[in-house]
């Protein structure tokens, strides 16, 4: 009985502590001093453990403190749902806080796009962009297809006989990728046909015949055209990426179609974020950007550097709104 | 031959001193966060994440796997005990095993749960490390169209787990499938029923459901029927010995379910879920007695039991060989995975034997180590069962909604639980059976998308349900035994006219 009780105790004493993380929202308004913490920082995935978003939080945050970046202790806290809504939400929550970031890509440019969000990159303090990674289109190994353009010119004829699979839903990452790529091949985007995987089983419907493409990111694809199940038609980078492999992946650039898609990833504070600490982090990032220790952790990864500061990152979202904006309307997403 | 070889590296990693050690770590933590009510694999394998950092790739995914198959071994004692199941694996074991312990038999129950679940560990394991690479292939067979055929042959469970009223166990399957298209369409992005809010998107957690319809409903029943507590027999423990009689029933179910438990696991998407209710079901279907399922029936708690451990080594064969993780929990392991700098996939096995083999062979002696665990510890834990029961209570409702919480840590979801701690004690008053919500509300979704996925494809035509062989055959037989009872059902009613 007695032991019973002590585990019980035990558990409800680690889950309480995981749960209770650093709850941090004081302002401090000093604008034109220069500004440091003085408390514990906290950066926000909005989603699970162990995705991207996740990682480049975790990273970024043992980087700052291991290299002795970042003095005070940083925590990251996952807050999922509704596609990093949730997050969001909480995040706009703590106006002027200098104490909570969180990470964030183009969901939360497409997300609110797709009115499955009240707040966009526009409620909130962009900081800095870290890194960038590109999308990719893979066929199967003994597809008929050798390049993009074989691929638009049959879709162009009977866009019928194929079906493109991603891991997230219309007007999200996976299907705008292909979507913006197609277009300016001139294939009719509406006509595309596109199903989602939810459970990432969208390189099964590959393998096995279902679908004849997959939109995914590059490094997904990496291990299957190493071991010779798939090949890779094009990626949406602007020029061919660095390492084994990856290296031989083509561009839609080089074969003449002439428009590319970045999923950057980037650190943003809440809404109205004091000027001295929004400079604070901006340097701080960017030290974070040139350090060795970051550049492994982008090596490790797969990941590609582009750093941005505060305004340049700013203007680059808006713009990126403005694309997309007008591709969803085109696909008669856009809400 | 290379493969020799590379079980033999596996080996010597599974039986170092290190290997054995980090086994033990992941299966002890692993058992017993999956113990407690409300808590499955997923938090287990999440809250062991940070702890690999730095550590051997080998040793640390060793301890992963540990960790993940531990949880779904220790999965059934919340839900024997208490109803309450943790992971959506394990809510076929509360069908029987939950009456078992109420008839004051609850160490059996666990004991018939820990050998089935070691059985069905064990013999997939061997199934694992003979066909591993070859069965990669099999996991990949299952177009959208074949996912859809099997989600059918599972829905038509709902006959056979109906007690009572077919009709009131079909309105209680159509709730759980409209429970299951709230959130995100992932097939068009559109939200249904969300009602706006943000919190809805990503639609209810199965723990959300799992919790308030069992966990919840059974304290509310509690409560209510507190006068009869003198009289029952839900406080002894009774004896942990299983008698040959019992051995003797177990064996069927034990050694079919190892093998299909096993398939089922390696279909990315299907997993111990499927595996369990489907294990579940065959049984009860070619059991003499299947009036004896549901009430406390060896046979009803051996078969989930052993499907769902087996289907957890099946998950491996595609997360190993070819990179694709088959359910939430496997995805967070694949996030273990990458987290090492380990590359799961086609190339696992040549590039990093080591890995690959190690992890395999480690899970024997994490199966025995389970075994040994378990046992022992089946007296102190079925002791919860004498806690009082005012205390129980509130100890269930406290892990029920300390698990809800743990899910994305947001309050909205506990009002959902006592939302559905309302209805499932609802359905209850009026008899509406919970089973077939949350089996509807399980494969409702996965049955929806592979639906409409495969007519995406065929642009439109339902020919190609029947135009791919394994799609079709799946077909047939859910659609037999969807009508054998109802055939029997007609037939009894003829003859008692008659």
């Amino acid at each position: 009985m007695k032991k019973i009780a002590g585990i019980f105790l035990f558990v409800i004493f680690i889950v309480l502590a995981s749960a209770c993380s650093d709850d941090t929202s004081s302002s401090d308004k000093d604008s034109n001093k220069e500004w440091k913490p003085e408390k514990p920082i906290e950066i926000v995935a909005p989603a699970g453990a162990g995705g991207g978003w996740d990682t480049t939080a975790r990273m970024a945050a043992k980087v700052f403190n291991e290299a002795g970046i970042i003095e005070e202790d940083i925590g990251v806290v996952n807050k999922a749902g509704g596609g990093g809504a949730v997050g969001w939400a909480y995040i706009a929550g703590q106006k002027e806080s200098a104490y909570n970031l969180f990470v964030s890509s183009p969901p939360i440019i497409l997300v609110p796009l797709n009115g499955q969000s009240e707040y966009g990159h526009e409620d909130f303090t962009p900081l800095a962009n870290m890194i960038a990674d590109y999308g990719a289109f893979a066929v199967r190994e003994d597809a008929k297809w050798d390049n993009l353009n074989d691929l638009f010119e049959d879709m162009k004829k009977d866009p019928e006989s194929i079906t493109v699979v991603g891991t997230s839903s219309p007007g999200s990452m996976d299907h705008i990728q292909f979507v913006k790529i197609a277009k300016a091949a001139g294939v009719d985007v509406k006509k595309i046909k596109y199903v989602t995987d939810p459970d990432g089983v969208g390189l099964t419907q590959l393998l096995n015949g279902s679908v004849e493409v997959f939109s995914t990111g590059v490094s997904e694809t990496v291990e299957q055209v190493k071991a010779g199940k798939i090949k890779v038609l094009g990626i949406t980078a602007e020029e061919r990426l660095e390492g084994e492999t990856l290296s031989d992946f083509p561009t839609a650039k080089e074969q003449g179609i002439d428009t590319t898609f970045v999923n950057w990833r980037g650190f943003f504070g809440p809404a109205d974020m004091d000027s001295a600490a929004v400079k604070y982090y901006e340097e701080k990032f960017k030290e974070l950007s040139d350090s060795k220790e970051f550049a492994d952790v982008r090596k490790k990864y797969g990941w590609n550097e582009m750093y941005m500061n505060s305004s340049d990152y700013k203007q680059f979202l808006d713009e990126q709104k403005e694309d997309i904006k007008s591709l969803l309307d085109e696909l008669g997403l856009g809400k | 031959m290379g493969s020799i070889e590379g079980v033999l590296t596996g080996f010597q990693v599974a039986f170092s001193m290190e290997g054995i050690l980090f086994v033990l770590i992941g299966v002890f933590v692993g058992t017993f966060i999956g113990m407690l009510p409300g808590l499955g694999p997923i938090s287990a394998i999440a809250v062991m994440i940070p702890i690999t950092f730095g550590m051997d790739p080998t040793l640390a995914l060793v301890m992963m796997a540990g960790v993940y198959y531990g949880a779904i071994f220790g999965g059934s004692t919340s839900s024997i005990l208490l109803n309450a199941p943790g992971v959506s694996g394990t809510v076929a074991t509360a069908f029987d095993g939950y009456p078992m312990a109420q008839q004051g038999k609850a160490g059996k129950a666990l004991a018939i749960a820990a050998i089935s679940s070691f059985v069905g560990g064990t013999v997939s394991v061997i199934l694992l490390m003979l066909l591993a690479p070859a069965l990669s292939s099999v996991a990949i067979a299952f177009g959208p169209p074949a996912y859809f055929a099997l989600m059918f042959m599972g829905l038509t469970a709902i006959t056979s787990l109906s007690e009572g009223s077919t009709v009131k166990a079909l309105i209680s399957a159509v709730i759980g499938f409209m429970v299951a298209t709230i959130g995100i369409d992932a097939q068009t992005g559109t939200q249904r029923f969300t009602f706006g809010n943000a919190n809805l998107l990503e639609g209810i957690d199965f723990l959300v459901i799992a919790l308030g319809l069992f966990a919840l409903a059974e304290v509310c029943t509690l409560i209510i029927n507190r006068k009869d507590l003198s009289i029952d027999n839900a406080h002894k423990l009774g004896s942990l010995r299983i008698t040959k009689n019992e051995l003797k029933e177990m064996r069927g179910p034990m050694t079919r379910q190892s093998f299909l438990g096993f398939l089922l696991g390696v279909l990315p998407g299907a997993g111990a879920t499927i595996a369990s209710f489907i294990g579940y079901i065959t049984e009860k279907k070619i059991s003499k007695k299947p009036e004896e399922f549901g009430k406390g029936s060896v046979k009803g708690l051996a078969a989930p039991e052993t499907a769902n451990n087996a289907a957890t080594s099946g998950a491996f064969v595609p997360l190993l060989s070819l990179g694709i993780p088959g359910s939430g929990t496997t995805a967070v392991m694949l996030g273990a995975f990458l987290v090492l700098g380990v590359q799961p996939g086609p190339l696992l096995m040549t590039d990093h034997p080591e890995i690959f083999w190690g992890i395999i062979a480690s899970m024997y002696i994490g199966n025995v180590f389970l075994l040994v665990l378990n046992l022992p510890l089946i007296p102190y834990i079925s002791k919860i069962l004498k806690i009082p029961r005012p205390l129980l209570i509130s100890l269930v409702i406290m892990f029920s909604v300390i698990g809800v919480y743990a899910i994305n840590f947001n309050t909205f979801d506990l009002y959902l639980l006592l939302l559905f701690g309302v209805i499932g004690f609802l359905m209850r008053i009026f008899r509406f059976p919970a089973p077939p919500f949350i089996l509807a509300f399980i494969l409702g979704g996965m049955m929806e998308q592979a639906f409409r996925q495969s007519l995406t494809i065929s642009n439109g035509s339902l020919a190609i349900f029947i135009q791919e062989p394994i799609a079709l055959s799946l077909l047939i037989v859910g659609f037999l035994s969807f009508m054998f009872p109802l055939v029997r059902l007609l037939r009894n009613r003829k003859k008692e006219r008659v």
